[in-house]
């Protein structure tokens, strides 16, 4: 659960431990915590979890927990507004807030022993990184493992530096494609959607796991029905503006649903039945 | 019942004034608001509606929720811990009422909001029953009173000479000392709740009509003004910002403060990257209708909306929410 004690809206004190770009524009923050609270908080972190990042003085906004192997929390930012302008000014050592981790996260003890698609669209791959990696350090226990990953343009693909790990794990294959290349770029151009039409992953015993931009996600589901897959086999996470984290200040709401404590993952089957869309 | 005096109220009033932070309806340039007084003087006991509810007083439109320092790298946050107790004396029953629904979320949805249960531990609710109903009213429709004691710690009502007084709860109880109160023969008489019955469609109902053409139709009206989440006393979207408050060598003083929003606004749902899933107005008036009569009773029990009619009468396109109810009853029958 998120906050501080008695008072859920108080962030943890956090420092940045570092900070590296993994993309244009999009900087990974991580974060210790600096209070044994939050450090209790940080260690029951579930992979599509979200948190809070303040940079104090600016304010504080949600971010889907892109967390590596490490100790710390970690933020993928893209600077887009006034708050994650002010993390990117931000320097190792300096005071951050979380609040969080909060919301649901994939079921990945569910999953086991099934084949796992990922499609990560744009800096939507930030909550999938822990998927992936909670798959490879636990190779075993599930199937096969097929990564799409896509981007607007080769610069906004995020972890790069990670592409060798996924291409060379046993049981899987990763496959990368761009909106738009440029003159450096050799591989696939188009969308994930024709990229998961060319690849065609089988369907049996498979979960599909989507995260990316609502437009995305909403092709993504539409091209994966009709390859065949069932609603009860397609997890997404949906993002939504939100002011709290904790189901009170409204903002997050489809429908009687909130995307903060119903979510922020859903089944397809699930967002079938929201009286409002997401998109 | 129990009885008081004008002349008797007004001395507990003053000796109240003294010890608690009291709020009470007043004339404000011929505006009737509840606000902050220093003593009985200028307190009305004879009023219609006042024109904004007391929410402001319980979940204020502007609140500081945390006092931020930065010195060099060391930060403290420091919550804001109201000291004084508060009385909300004069308050209308759909005030109270309004204070109820926002209590059901607040409060009695785990996590509980730290900032709301400080200011609703620290506050009495006094209420002055309503003799009649006011234009645009119709809380009889949506489970309220004129005189509803429900919600209230005591209530008084109008009667010859002076108020009957009824003691709703222990914290109620525990205001009336230094009050002269007489026992009277008799009960006061029950106001005049004499408004039409507005049909309340149940969630079921709202949901078939999710796609219907009268969100269009309203939605098409709307300025998106955001007076009718302003006046309402039930509506509790909020928004979280920062705000540095001074700036000196190697300290940082800002402040992290909540304030009300309206889910009516044009960018209520717009996310980081300019996605806004609900772009439109007849979206946008849709869910706020949906909110107090599906979404808020499904999730959390009560109804969202108290009967007040301050939403209607602000509106300056005249969206009728008693319009919209009615639609809405009269289409899910057919």
């Amino acid at each position: 659960m998120s906050g501080n004690g008695s008072n859920p809206m108080r962030p943890f004190i956090g420092r940045l431990a570092g900070i590296r770009d993994v993309a244009t524009g999009i900087r990974l923050f991580q974060v210790e915590m600096a209070e044994t609270e939050g450090q209790a908080a940080a260690a029951g972190y579930r992979p599509g979890q979200f948190a809070f990042l303040s940079a104090f003085g600016a304010g504080e906004a949600p971010f889907g927990l892109a967390s590596g192997r490490g100790p710390y929390l970690e933020f993928a930012v893209s600077a887009l507004g006034h708050v994650t302008h002010t993390l990117h000014g931000l320097e190792v050592g300096d005071p951050v807030g979380v609040r969080g981790p909060l919301g649901n996260w994939f079921p990945m003890e569910e999953i086991k022993g099934r084949n796992v698609v990922i499609l990560g669209g744009g800096i939507g791959g930030a909550p999938l990184r822990p998927v992936i990696h909670t798959i490879l350090d636990n190779r075993d226990d599930y199937g096969h493992l097929t990564i799409l990953w896509a981007a607007r343009s080769p610069d906004l693909l995020v972890f790069t530096d990670e592409f060798d790990e996924w291409r060379a794990a046993p049981d899987t294959e990763f496959h990368v494609t761009v909106d738009r290349g440029d003159e450096n770029w050799s591989g696939n151009v188009g969308l994930i959607t024709q990229l998961l039409e060319q690849v065609a992953p089988q369907i049996d015993n498979t979960v599909t796991i989507t995260c990316g931009p609502p437009i995305m996600i909403h092709f993504a589901f539409l091209t994966q029905q009709k390859l065949g897959f069932t609603p009860q086999q397609m997890l997404t996470t949906l993002e939504a503006r939100m002011h709290c984290g904790i189901g009170k200040c409204g903002r997050c709401n489809m429908g009687e649903k909130f995307v903060c404590i119903d979510g922020p993952v859903f089944w397809q089957y699930e967002i079938k039945e929201f009286l409002e869309g997401f998109l | 019942m129990k009885f008081v005096t004008q002349d008797a109220l007004r001395v507990w009033l003053d000796q109240l004034a003294q010890e608690v932070d009291l709020v009470a309806p007043r004339d404000v340039e011929g505006h009737v608001l509840y606000r902050p007084v220093a003593s009985s003087a200028g307190v009305l006991f004879e009023y219609q509606r006042p024109e904004m509810s007391a929410k402001d007083y319980l979940f204020p439109a502007t609140e500081v929720l945390l006092q931020i320092e930065q010195r060099g790298k060391e930060m403290t946050l420091e919550e804001i811990v109201p000291e004084r107790k508060q009385v909300l004396f004069g308050l209308r029953p759909c005030d109270a009422h309004g204070a109820a629904v926002i209590d059901a979320l607040f409060l009695q949805q785990e996590p509980v909001d730290a900032a709301y249960r400080r200011q609703r531990e620290r506050t009495t609710m006094v209420g002055l029953a309503c003799p009649r109903m006011w234009e645009g009213c119709f809380c009889t429709s949506v489970g309220g009173a004129p005189d509803a004691a429900d919600h209230l710690d005591l209530l008084l009502r109008e009667v010859d000479g002076g108020y009957a007084v009824q003691v709703v709860t222990e914290k109620g109880a525990a205001l009336l000392a230094g009050l002269e109160l007489q026992e009277k023969k008799g009960e006061p008489p029950p106001s005049q709740a004499d408004g039409e019955i507005v049909p309340v469609a149940p969630p079921q109902a709202w949901r078939t009509l999710f796609e219907d053409e009268m969100w269009q139709r309203h939605g098409e009206r709307c300025l998106s003004c955001r007076i009718c989440t302003y006046v309402c006393p039930a509506c509790r979207c909020f928004d979280v910002v920062d705000r540095v408050t001074s700036v000196q060598p190697g300290l940082t003083c800002s402040e992290r403060i909540r304030v009300w929003d309206a889910c009516t606004s044009t960018n209520y749902r717009r996310a980081a990257g300019g996605h806004n899933s609900r772009p439109t107005k007849p979206g946008r008036i849709r869910n706020r209708f949906f909110c107090k009569f599906c979404y808020y009773p499904e999730d959390f029990g009560p109804l969202g909306c108290v009967g007040c009619g301050r939403c209607i009468v602000s509106c300056p396109v005249d969206i009728d929410i008693t319009e919209v109810m009615r639609g809405v009853a009269e289409r899910s029958d057919g």
